[in-house]
């Protein structure tokens, strides 16, 4: 028993060292008081250290702590495996990327002696991620939720004295606990039918004859629901908008970028090992006959696009625009999964790399011009071409990107997911992802309009960013520009991390 | 001394949960949601307390020790927004925190 | 009918008759204190179950802990005399509709599945079990528990404090 988790704590660097930075950071905001300045660098040592710890784990498949005292001693709750890893990589660069974010964010700077809470808070989410990522077991998987979920609520309103923040903040805690206690619910009556909480045990077990296939639905279909408002899935994205607008930018564009990674890492595995009995020559899945699995994912997937698009024409305010974009990417994203193939897979993984870019981007730029005009809203956008050049054209790229026309790598991202769909024979759905990206060009290109097109009613002084803002736009940028182009390193990594530990 | 059959606590969580969701979806009060989230969250316990004493796995039992914890943790971090709210705007009530605008 | 048997309708009634109360009372603190009975309830029914760990954990942490939080949260944020009244007739037909076609549905699932079940003989106390599984089988998850709750004792405690500016 000792040896088993001796040895799984090999397996558990990148959490563990997540766990001592974040202890450390909650002891130096207690001893140093008055001088917060060095938290935000112990946070990206603690990542980059995370980082490394990751990077050697990506050729690794292993089961982790192997529970000895049940009656099955194969499977274990944690598994390590290169799909994991690489999402867990996704996780650290763009947490490393917001800790960068709020070095230059001025609510974060404003926050003065909190600053220490805020960087506990992004560890905690950190260290949930990092768990849903590879858990294989559905208590860590609830656990690790609810971690990743109560952080994201304090850091929603952390800014108090804003009501929009404190109104996020509630509406994200009664969605969020809703939907978690509707998981709990299917998650026990999956318990109840099989004895076991073990997703490779359940895999199993649901495919002898006497389970009662109705109930295993509906408590599929509940735990769905938790899994789904996490990546903002429609008919579960109410909360997407408002908590989107009222938190800081930073954590917005952090929510928006690394939790639904981490939800969507959760849904693969949920749907790969826990329903999945074959998985064929060419790559495509066969999941065990519970329900129509693929017609409910494209039913969620097209109703989420199409929400997210339309809604988005609407936006006046720029952080709820890209809200919306968010949910109409997640949508897209959807796709890739509902695919149930490898390649379906792939191309998620190619997505998620090219969005974390394109998202993290956009908000930044964003965050910059809030922070000399105080305001979020378009048309304060006027004129902003000839007032702050290198931003105008950096969003430009970014608004481009995430429109997907080449020759930018949301380009590629969204050619291997149509490719995808057409390899599948989904052609009707490949048509309607289709007509969704025409939609969104109109709102991202409104944007463009009125930075470029559109003079401005008040005079405003021009925006010169900072040498470090420079450095990190240019970081995001030059890999857009980039893999739009030469894209074959993404796509070589992508299959090479999309095996899951097998059954 | 088990002469209950399984399925009559089962009945008691199927109807407190639906309960609990009807209170979620119709009650105004802020602080009455999370009473009816506690609710859900508990029927999901002696539904799963309920699996555990009939399948003999201490399992369920240990999932049950914590979900209680995290409820524990939950009700903290919502009072204190609840809190956070009513220092700004004197009221939980959910309608007028325009929670469910477009 | 054992007397096993009576002490488990008793308890069901309190429960479902509590549970009910607290959806539907007016006064904030009388739902406060149904859920407390509904809490109760179902600490006794967890008593029958055997789960005896479980439910003195509930008492102590539900009841001793949530309850109270949710007390003081009543006092802190309402005029205690307050009357809160429902919101119109309009809401309450649909819910109630929903309510009772969702009700029908898990508990006709309930009662049609052959749930898995093995006969045998409970355990006397749990405790000695409980305890032996957290720490060797389960003790990633009894790690992380710490940490979560580390985690929302610093939100808790930064949200809700007064700033002194």
């Amino acid at each position: 028993m000792i040896n088993e988790i001796l040895n799984s704590i090999t397996f558990i660097y990148p959490e563990l060292a997540v766990s001592i930075f974040l202890l450390i950071i909650v002891l130096v905001d207690l001893v140093f008081h008055k001088d917060k300045k060095y938290i935000p660098y112990i946070s990206l040592a603690g990542l980059v250290i995370t980082g490394i710890l990751v990077l050697n784990q990506i050729g690794i498949t292993h089961f982790a702590f192997v529970p000895q005292l049940s009656a099955v001693k194969k499977y274990g709750m944690m598994t390590i495996d290169p799909f994991g890893s690489y999402f867990k990589l996704l996780v650290v660069v763009t947490s490393i990327l917001i800790i960068f974010f709020t070095i230059a964010s001025e609510e974060v700077i404003d926050l003065k002696e909190r600053l220490g809470e805020f960087h506990a808070l992004i560890y905690g989410m950190i260290l949930g991620m990092l768990v849903m990522i590879s858990a294989s077991d559905l208590i860590l998987i609830y656990l690790s939720l609810e971690l990743l979920s109560l952080s994201s609520y304090v850091l929603a309103g952390f800014l108090k004295l804003r009501e929009r923040s404190s109104e996020a903040s509630l509406k994200y805690v009664i969605y969020g606990s809703v939907s978690s206690g509707l998981m709990l619910f299917g998650i026990s009556i999956i318990y109840g039918l099989t004895g076991s909480t073990n997703l490779y045990v359940i895999n199993s077990l649901i495919q002898g004859p006497q389970i009662n296939l109705f109930t295993l639905s509906f408590s599929s279909i509940l735990m769905f629901v938790g899994i789904g408002y996490k990546i903002s899935a429609a008919p579960f994205h109410f909360w997407t908008p408002d908590v989107y607008e009222g938190a800081p930018i930073s954590i917005t564009a952090y929510l928006s970028v690394a939790s639904k990674a981490a939800g969507f890492a959760l849904l693969i595995r949920f749907i790969q090992t826990g329903f999945t009995s074959f998985i064929s020559e060419d790559g495509y899945w066969t999941l065990i006959a519970v329900f129509d699995w693929q017609a409910l994912l494209i039913a969620i997937s097209i109703l989420t696009m199409t929400l997210g698009n339309f809604s988005a024409l609407w936006q006046d305010n720029l952080k709820r625009m890209l809200a919306y974009s968010s949910i109409a990417h997640a949508g897209y994203i959807l796709l890739g999964i509902a695919v149930l193939s490898n390649q379906g897979l792939i191309a998620v993984l190619i997505y998620f790399f090219v969005y974390m870019l394109m998202n993290i981007g956009a908000f930044y730029v964003v965050m910059l011009i809030s922070n000399k005009t105080g305001s979020e809203n378009i048309d304060d956008y006027d004129g902003l071409g000839a007032k702050a050049p290198f931003l105008g054209v950096a969003l430009a790229i970014f608004l481009i990107s995430l429109t997907g026309l080449p020759p930018t790598a949301g380009f590629i991202a969204k050619l291997y997911l149509f490719i995808a769909l057409i390899d599948a024979n989904m052609i009707v759905v490949a048509i309607i992802a289709l007509l969704n990206t025409v939609v969104s060009l109109y709102y991202y290109v409104r944007v463009l309009k009125h930075m470029y097109l559109t003079k401005s009613e008040r005079e405003q002084e021009n925006i010169t960013p900072s040498i470090g803002s420079l450095v990190y736009l240019l970081v995001l940028l030059i890999p857009i520009l980039f893999f739009g182009i030469y894209f074959t390193p993404i796509v070589e990594f992508a299959r090479s991390c999309v095996s899951l530990l097998g059954i | 001394m088990n002469t209950i059959p399984m399925e009559y606590y089962l009945l008691i969580s199927a109807f407190m949960f639906s309960v609990g969701v009807t209170g979620v979806l119709i009650r105004r009060n802020a602080i009455v949601v999370f009473m009816c989230i506690e609710l859900m969250l508990n029927s999901a316990n002696l539904a799963l307390v309920t699996f555990s004493s009939f399948l003999g796995d201490p399992a369920g039992q240990v999932f049950v020790f914590f979900v209680m914890t995290v409820a524990a943790a939950e009700a903290a971090v919502g009072l204190a927004i609840i809190i956070a709210i009513f220092r700004n705007k004197l009221t939980v009530n959910i309608d007028e925190i325009n929670i469910f605008k477009w | 009918m054992s007397i096993y048997d009576v002490i488990f309708y008793l308890f069901a009634i309190l429960t479902i008759g509590s549970g009910y109360l607290v959806v539907t009372s007016k006064n904030i603190v009388h739902s406060a204190f149904y859920l407390l009975f509904t809490l109760f309830g179902v600490a006794g029914l967890y008593v029958l179950l055997a789960a005896d760990f479980i439910a003195i954990v509930q008492l102590m942490v539900y009841v001793g802990g949530i309850l109270i939080l949710l007390l003081f949260g009543v006092m802190l944020t309402n005029k205690v005399t307050d009357v809160k009244i429902r919101t119109g007739t309009i809401h309450i037909i649909p819910a109630v509709i929903g309510t009772g076609l969702l009700m029908g549905v898990i508990v006709s699932m309930m009662l049609r599945t052959n749930w898995k079940s093995e006969p045998g003989e409970l355990p006397f106390t749990t405790t000695y079990g409980l305890g032996r599984i957290l720490l060797t089988d389960y003790v990633l998850v009894f790690e992380l528990l710490a940490m979560l709750l580390l985690i929302a004792l610093i939100g808790a405690a930064s949200i809700a404090r007064r700033d002194n500016e």
